[in-house]
């Protein structure tokens, strides 16, 4: 597709015949934009974002929108080697007919090369610095040298990457400079609408649930409200009237987790309480999801809990529970 | 006189309609140039074509007998209004203002407390207001543009068929127009003067006539309407004196997010575009961008800028336009070199799109009003300028002292030290104050630099508050800040500052930034309550720095090094006292207190810290006086490192060695614990009590022993026993009893101790003890707290202080004797003394010594040097083979480790 139609496929609108688009993707136009022109001006481009912002969901239908194909993806985890990215041996043919053509065994992004597709690498950072710099060559000079075969495969046109990767996980491999130099980036943001996350939540926690045979109380939508917008304000770094500036945990407290917290709280409301779904079920969850550093976010809470919550008579119950908890 | 009349509609503040308007300037070379803006200010005109005149500058105007109604017109070198008048200075042409006289303007300003700091707001609605200010910029939104400056480059000079240009920016505002309400009031009387006025200059002058005025004005300018319909509206003319000048202005207050309403949204790119021959413009902007980024340290290389720029291209291709504009440049920047990090970019964003240029005004422009002002306010204050020095006193609680109060406290800010506070007049209560008045020559033209602030004394120092605010990187400065304001009575700044203070707030975790801050809000809460003015914010604010702060101290105050302790300890005690003075909740008192105790029974705050926040405790009667007891005896116990408990001892009774006079419950504390201590484990400790009492006094330690022991003052009349003698005797009878049994030391002892531990008086005790006291004396003095008259002191002779080395080797434990002597470097500044051998041989050798002698190394003698060196060299042993001894084991542990595996295998 033309960069134009690939922008209205992904974002929804009419196609140059008329036909009405449906909407891929519900964010700000000018990030999907970025990340076309990136790749039409022949960049690898790098999807940033926290979990649960439609990284993957967004490089899938690109790769398709362009090249017409999502399938060539390397899942890249901290067991990937050179081999998986690059190419691998044939061991039986090596023994055989020596080292040829035929011996080697092509990885998706060698396909992707030979092919002029689309190569997509999910959670880059995932797999260890030294095999992410194997993709170096590849990014700026678009041609992978085989020295055992004393030659070297060169993509055809239309081949790029679109990689994605998380940017506030701890415990994952930076990007070397060099590599990150290689990419243009887009962020992901997290939803900016109240109502929308809200929304997103409680469809997500009534899908879970009824797949997990949870009956979902009558008080769900309630309970969800409260805990997105204590997500939100501790995430925002302030309260929702905007009046109070407050300090943000270091976990990233994504609309993925708010929907953890909830159909955990869920899970314990139907086994442990009767079915009853409270602050008592929810708050524990909460401090799992808030508290990922003992002694920083500790503090980030208590005084969230000491300058916000307190004076909040409606969330009376969240305050005591996770004061007793803290 | 038709053909050579031609209106030019341009963008305010447009670098692109300015390049268009030099040019139709050039070709249309008109004798007369009308420009937008004050009829009453023409003659100013010419002063800007003055190459000495640097832009951004603003014509300013003020109602002469209140300056606080001000109107200001920014202008910037890009600004087509400016360019027009250099055109027109340039080649000789007439050049006139032709909107409503600003005396009309002034006079219809809503109430002068309203008139805005930065002036020129428009009072109609929003959206009408924008449609007329910056109609380019609502047709540039409409086609899906941020910048109006894009829009234009891309639809008028980019246009594959340019046109007239002027002529279809006419047609466009035309049908606006049309489609929006017709205009009333102050706008229409606006249009009609400049009807009139150019209907005048067409027919005054002989050759072509040019008016340069806000787009959306033309096609009014351009309808025919009749002139008597016109005077009709500009009947009434109300009457007010103005008087105008320039006044320097500065880009940040250009920008539309200071509150212009005028302004443009990023005047650092418009002045770019001005700057910049257009196809350089892509490049050089991301160049700019990425020198910013380097400045904040960030890595970007060349091949990302080529990047940047390939992208853009990109961006700009998908989205439909002829080049990349400004967001397609933003987008770029933050893919590409800020790692699509949108936090990175605002860092920078403020500085390469604001910008920090500042105008600069020629001398001989008038710069008065705030002269005017200051003029005025002397006379109504009657508050004569001499150049004596003369006292003042001021009552605050009279109307006149206030004002006389809040004008020099604004001089002061305003950087015009006209007046002096001599005394905080805290001290005195917080409705006095004494100033020293004296006026110097030089204060006027320091206060005429203010101009660029505002026009009035309180705009001025409200303005450069503002400033202040934004600079302030740490909470105590913005809380300074926040109480000047307050002092000063300039509510505005007030509001400002406090929310900058609560972001800071929020954004810091430094215990110590927050407690520092704690002092000057409590000031500006107890002020403002004594002003009478509405600090409920600043009352929410200090529970809220407090209950932050307290929950921060127990871990900021764990693992401090010697100086940062004693940093904090003072931190705390500020902070301690401002909770005292505060009015504020309880809770948020138990908060302190809570985190106080949580100091003091932590095992890992430093010790000094624990001991401060025991003493503060104590003094705010949170413990009882046996509960005290307990306390020294746990943090003193032999368990406990040495240097510990001296960190504890002296936090306790730091500045409070006094206290013990006064307070017969804690002294029996320390009385009990004391004589509870074994014989030689009280010895190892002596060297704690001195210090922590070497800053009492000869007359208090007198005291002390003497309420120690009931005795009568020598030599003070008046005093015989004790008044609490009764309740001390039976007590201490017991605690004699008591130690009776257990063979421990009589009331005699007790004598003893308590003299060693203060020092001074040393006739009563046995030939050891004096010696053991003098060892002690010299270092920490016997009733001097004052350095300098320290008596028996070590002086500076090297085989005294070996000697005296020795000797406090002779009577302490290796890790007290390293505590004397770190005390002594400290005190004493024996550095001198490590020059010489014998005494370097006496010295304890560790670690700090060895630093102590490093630091030295190049002053020292050659013979000095010899000693040093077997110095180190023992240090250094004892280390390696500290070392060593580790290493063996853990290389033996391997041994075996690896051993055990084999055997597994």
């Amino acid at each position: 597709m033309a960069p134009r139609a690939v922008a209205t496929y992904l974002l929804g609108g009419k196609a140059l015949d008329g036909t009405a688009v449906s909407a891929k993707y519900i964010g700000d136009r000018r990030l999907i934009e970025t990340a076309i022109a990136t790749l039409a001006t022949d960049r690898a481009l790098l999807l940033l974002g926290v979990p649960g912002t439609a990284k993957s969901w967004v490089s899938e239908h690109l790769a398709a929108a362009i090249s017409g194909d999502s399938t060539v993806v390397i899942q890249c985890t901290a067991g990937t080697d050179e081999n998986q990215i690059r190419y691998g041996w044939n061991y039986a043919q090596l023994l055989a007919h020596g080292l040829s053509r035929q011996a080697l065994v092509p990885t998706p992004l060698l396909r992707a090369m030979e092919g002029g597709k689309l190569c997509r690498l999910e959670e880059l950072t995932r797999m260890g610095s030294d095999v992410q710099d194997t993709l170096i060559t590849v990014l700026s000079e678009k041609m992978m040298p085989v020295p055992e075969l004393n030659e070297a495969v060169y993509a055809r046109r239309g081949f790029n990457v679109i990689a994605t990767a998380n940017n506030r996980d701890k415990g994952v491999n930076e990007l070397s400079s060099a590599l990150k130099r290689r990419f243009n980036v887009v962020v992901l943001p997290l939803p900016d609408d109240m109502e929308q996350e809200i929304a997103i939540v409680t469809r997500r926690v009534g899908e879970m649930a009824l797949s997990l045979d949870l009956p979902a109380p009558k008080n769900v939508a309630q309970e969800v409200a409260r805990v997105v917008a204590i997500f939100r304000e501790l995430r925002g770094g302030a309260t929702l009237d905007g009046r109070i500036t407050l300090k943000t945990p270091s976990g990233t407290l994504s609309t993925a987790e708010a929907i953890a917290v909830m159909v955990g709280g869920l899970s314990q409301a139907t086994y442990f309480n009767d079915g009853r779904l409270s602050a008592e079920g929810v708050a524990p969850n909460m401090i799992g999801a808030i508290v990922k550093d003992p002694v920083q976010d500790k503090t980030v809470l208590e005084e969230y809990l000491e300058t916000v919550l307190k004076k909040r008579p409606d969330y009376a119950e969240y305050y005591r529970m996770l004061v007793d908890l803290v | 006189m038709a053909a050579a009349l031609q209106i030019f509609g341009i963008r305010h503040h447009g670098p692109g309609s300015a390049r268009r308007l030099l040019e139709a300037l050039d070709a249309l070379r008109p004798s007369t140039v009308l420009i937008e803006g004050p009829s009453d200010a023409s003659e100013l005109l010419p002063m800007l074509a003055d190459a000495a005149m640097v832009p951004p500058v603003a014509l300013l105007t003020y109602a002469v007998d209140e300056p606080a109604r001000a109107i200001f017109w920014p202008l910037a070198a890009y600004s087509p209004e400016y360019q027009a008048a250099c055109w027109a200075a340039r080649n000789g042409a007439a050049a006139r203002f032709i909107d409503l006289p600003a005396s009309w303007r002034l006079a219809s300003e809503a109430p002068p407390s309203k008139a805005a700091d930065d002036g020129a707001k428009e009072p109609d609605p929003a959206r009408d207001d924008l449609l007329e200010r910056d109609p380019i910029g609502v047709l540039a939104a409409a086609g899906g543009y941020q910048d109006g400056e894009s829009w234009w480059r891309d639809v008028i000079e980019e246009n594959s068929r340019p046109g007239p240009v002027f002529a279809a920016i006419a047609d466009a505002m035309t049908a606006l127009r049309e489609a929006a309400p017709p205009v009333h009031g102050l706008e229409a009387a606006r249009e009609a003067h400049m009807r009139l006025e150019i209907a005048k200059a067409a027919k005054d002058t002989e050759g072509a006539v040019a008016v340069v005025c806000g787009a959306w004005h033309v096609p009014a300018l351009q309808q025919k309407a009749s002139a008597a319909a016109d005077r009709a509206l500009l009947k009434g003319a109300p009457k007010q004196k103005i008087a105008a000048t320039w006044a320097p202005w500065t880009a940040p207050r250009l920008a539309f997010a200071s509150g212009y309403g005028a302004g443009v949204a990023a005047p650092g790119w418009c002045a770019h575009l001005w700057d910049r021959p257009r196809a350089a413009i892509v490049t050089s902007w991301l160049a700019k961008i990425a020198a910013a980024l380097r400045d904040e340290g960030h890595l970007v290389s060349t091949a990302s800028l080529i990047e940047a720029e390939r992208l853009a291209v990109g961006l700009a291709a998908l989205r439909d336009r002829p080049a990349p504009g400004f967001e397609e440049l933003r987008e770029a920047a933050v893919a590409c070199l800020c790692f699509g990090e949108a936090l990175v970019w605002d860092t920078i964003s403020r500085r390469v799109l604001i910008g920090a240029d500042v105008g600069y005004i020629p001398d001989d422009v008038p710069l008065a009003p705030l002269l005017e002002d200051l003029q005025r306010e002397q006379k109504r204050l009657r508050l004569k300028p001499e150049a004596l020095e003369r006292d003042l006193a001021i009552d605050l609680r009279s109307e006149s002292g206030l004002d006389r109060s809040t004008l020099l406290h604004r001089l002061v800010l305003l950087d015009v030290p006209w007046g002096r506070l001599t005394d905080a007049g805290r001290s005195r209560g917080t409705f006095r104050e004494r100033w020293m008045l004296r006026w110097e020559p030089e204060f006027a033209v320091q206060l005429v630099e203010n101009l660029v602030h505002g026009p009035t004394i309180a705009q001025a120092a409200a303005g450069r508050l503002r400033g202040a605010f934004l600079q302030a990187s740490d909470l105590k400065t913005l809380a300074d800040l926040v109480l000047a304001a307050l002092t000063a009575r300039l509510p505005d700044a007030v509001a400002s500052g406090i929310g900058r203070l609560e972001r800071r707030a929020a954004q810091t975790s430094d215990c110590a930034e927050l407690l520092r801050a704690l002092p000057p809000v409590v000031n500006t809460v107890r002020y403002g309550q004594a002003r009478a003015t509405d600090a409920a914010q600043m009352e929410f604010l200090l529970a809220r720095i407090l209950v932050q702060g307290a929950l921060a101290l127990p871990y900021a105050a764990r693992g401090l090094d010697a100086a940062s302790a004693s940093a904090m300890r003072d931190v705390v005690r500020g902070a301690d006292t401002a909770v005292t003075l505060a009015a504020i909740g309880g809770a948020e008192r138990a908060a302190w207190h809570d985190a106080l105790r949580a100091i003091m029974r932590d095992a890992q705050a430093t010790p000094l810290l624990a001991g401060a926040a025991a003493s503060l405790l104590y003094e705010a009667e949170a413990f009882p006086p046996d509960e005290a007891t307990l306390l020294l005896g746990r943090a003193l116990s032999p368990g406990r490192a040495v240097a510990d408990a001296a960190g504890f001892f002296e936090g306790f009774f730091d500045g409070g060695g006094a206290r013990l006079i006064h307070d017969q419950g804690l002294r029996n504390a320390v009385d009990r614990w004391m004589l509870g201590l074994e014989a030689d484990v009280f010895v190892e400790h002596l060297p704690l009590f001195r210090r922590a009492f070497s800053t009492l006094d000869r007359m208090q330690r007198r005291r002390l022993l003497d309420a120690l022991f009931g005795r009568a003052a020598v030599g003070l009349p008046g005093r015989s026993l004790a008044p609490d003698a009764a309740t001390i005797w039976p007590r201490h009878s017991r605690a004699s009893a008591h130690c009776c049994r257990r063979g421990w030391p009589m009331t005699e002892d007790r004598d003893r101790r308590w003299r060693l531990a203060l020092g001074g008086e040393d006739e009563a005790l046995s030939q050891a003890d004096q010696r053991l006291s003098g060892a002690l004396t010299a270092l920490y003095g016997e009733g001097n707290a004052d350095d300098k008259k320290r008596r028996g002191g070590l002086g500076a002779s090297a085989p005294h202080v070996a000697r005296w080395m020795s000797d406090i080797r002779a009577y302490f434990p290796s890790p007290v004797v390293q505590i004397v002597q770190k005390d002594a470097f400290d005190r004493l500044g024996l550095q001198r003394m490590l020059l010489e051998p014998e005494f370097l041989a006496a010295v304890e050798a560790d670690i700090n010594l060895v630093a102590n002698l490093i630091a030295l190394r190049n002053v020292m003698p050659e013979k000095t040097k010899e000693t040093a060196r077997h110095v180190i060299a023992k240090v250094v042993a004892a280390l390696m083979e500290r070392l060593e001894r580790k290493t063996a084991e853990v290389s033996r542990v391997t041994v075996h480790l690896v051993q055990l595996g084999r055997q597994r295998q």
